[in-house]
């Protein structure tokens, strides 16, 4: 239960273990007018391309490129939909996961998604933060610092830079 | 003229060639560029070269090559099979450019307009010849003087001639007219919608924006998020307005 304002909740209903469809998730590189159903599979999945390790579609005319991005260990990503909607932002909101997803193909315009775009950046959040704040013993350290570069990096200038 | 190349990926732009005549690697060369489908919101533009010896200039004029625009479909066609017989003077090349290839270049961040498109690619077209040994000669065509210096630069020794209506007035620019036609309206015809849009109704007229048929076609593909397969060019003006009037509005 998150609370937006002091007034009002919003309720999340959690389906039960496994209910919830997985669902293919497109981050378009642009704001879309349009909420509701849309011909994804007809019109956008088929004419992607595959190539090595980069794919390439077309929206609207324009050049995409894309990539697949996982979220992050132990994370599950959600579609949420609201139940009804309320008539004031005083009342109580529900919304309910209506798919689940631990991947999404991030797309971008004319170039090819890197490691300096923002979404790729925050799957490596949850790793960092939990590093970060973790106990250090000399253990777990040898841990971490074996299993990610950034995580590595950071560590040193927090406890090994004199 | 095998498309082939090109019908397993219509997305792109595809080079397809005859076999270059042995005697075109001996002999001096007259080589003829021309392009069909510049003006439809509908499938892709299509460049042609074509050569031959200029030893051998008599003889393609003999096969009464002309305009492409002043035949009909069934005479293009019959020229056409005259021109790719004739196998042991005559070569071509064709460039076709998808579009989705026309649409996202001209959408492009860093504009990339129609013009500079054709440059380049009768520019690559003259290129792969001069790359597969063909001598060339004299005259080429296009729409410009600042075209013709452009090209005479780009190829030194080789005489370039930018005339209009080069089409009617030189064999060797009809010949290459009548390729790209013949290409441009194969490549319509039996069009692959990479898209799974089930039976695509083919009556699209000729492409052209006032085509009341190519309108009504325009208005039935409609679609509200995607706006239209790739067959459609979305940097036309004609596209864009019926998206803007009748899809959501998308905000890069």
């Amino acid at each position: 239960m998150t609370s937006i304002s002091s007034d009002s909740l919003i309720r999340l209903q959690l389906p039960s273990a496994g209910q919830a469809p997985r669902a293919p998730v497109h981050l378009m590189p642009c704001e879309i007018e349009h909420n509701g159903p849309a011909r994804i599979t007809e019109y956008f999945s088929a004419t992607v391309k595959d190539c090595k390790h980069e794919q390439t579609v077309s929206f609207r005319g324009r050049g995409l490129k894309g990539q697949e991005v996982n979220c992050p260990q132990g994370y599950t990503g959600l579609i949420l939909k609201e139940v009804n909607r309320p008539g004031s932002e005083e009342e109580d909101r529900t919304v309910r996961v209506s798919s689940v997803f631990d991947k999404l193909t991030y797309w971008n315009l004319e170039t090819p998604p890197s490691s300096d775009d923002t979404i790729v950046m925050a799957m490596d959040w949850p790793d960092l933060a939990e590093a970060v704040s973790a106990d250090i013993t000399k253990g777990n350290l040898k841990k971490i610092l074996s299993t990610n570069q950034i995580i590595a990096t950071l560590f040193y200038y927090r406890y090994m830079d004199p | 003229m095998d498309l082939g190349p090109f019908e397993v990926n219509n997305s792109v732009s595809c080079r397809l060639s005859s076999q270059i005549p042995s005697l075109c690697l001996e002999q001096d060369c007259c080589l003829g560029i021309d392009e069909a489908g510049r003006g439809p919101v509908l499938g892709p533009m299509v460049y042609g070269i074509c050569f031959c010896p200029v030893s051998k200039k008599e003889n393609l004029k003999e096969m009464k090559v002309a305009d492409s625009k002043t035949l009909t479909e069934a005479e293009r066609e019959n020229l056409f099979e005259k021109l790719d017989e004739a196998k042991s003077f005559i070569g071509w090349a064709l460039q076709i450019l998808s579009p989705n290839t026309i649409s996202t270049s001209m959408l492009q961040r860093s504009k990339y307009n129609l013009n500079a498109l054709s440059h380049d690619t009768a520019i690559g077209l003259v290129q792969f010849a001069l790359d597969s040994g063909v001598q060339i000669f004299v005259d080429t065509v296009g729409p410009a003087e600042k075209y013709e210096e452009k090209l005479s630069k780009l190829f030194p020794g080789i005489t370039v001639t930018v005339r209009p209506k080069a089409d009617s007035l030189f064999p060797v620019v009809s010949a290459a007219s009548i390729c790209a036609k013949v290409a441009r309206d194969r490549v319509v015809k039996g069009w692959n919608f990479a898209e799974e849009l089930g039976e695509v109704d083919t009556d699209y007229g000729s492409g052209y924006p006032n085509d009341p048929k190519t309108k009504a076609w325009l208005l039935k593909y409609l679609d509200p998020v995607f706006g239209y397969p790739q067959f459609v060019r979305f940097s036309w003006s004609t596209a864009q307005t019926l998206m803007e009037n009748k899809s959501a509005a998308v905000h890069w």
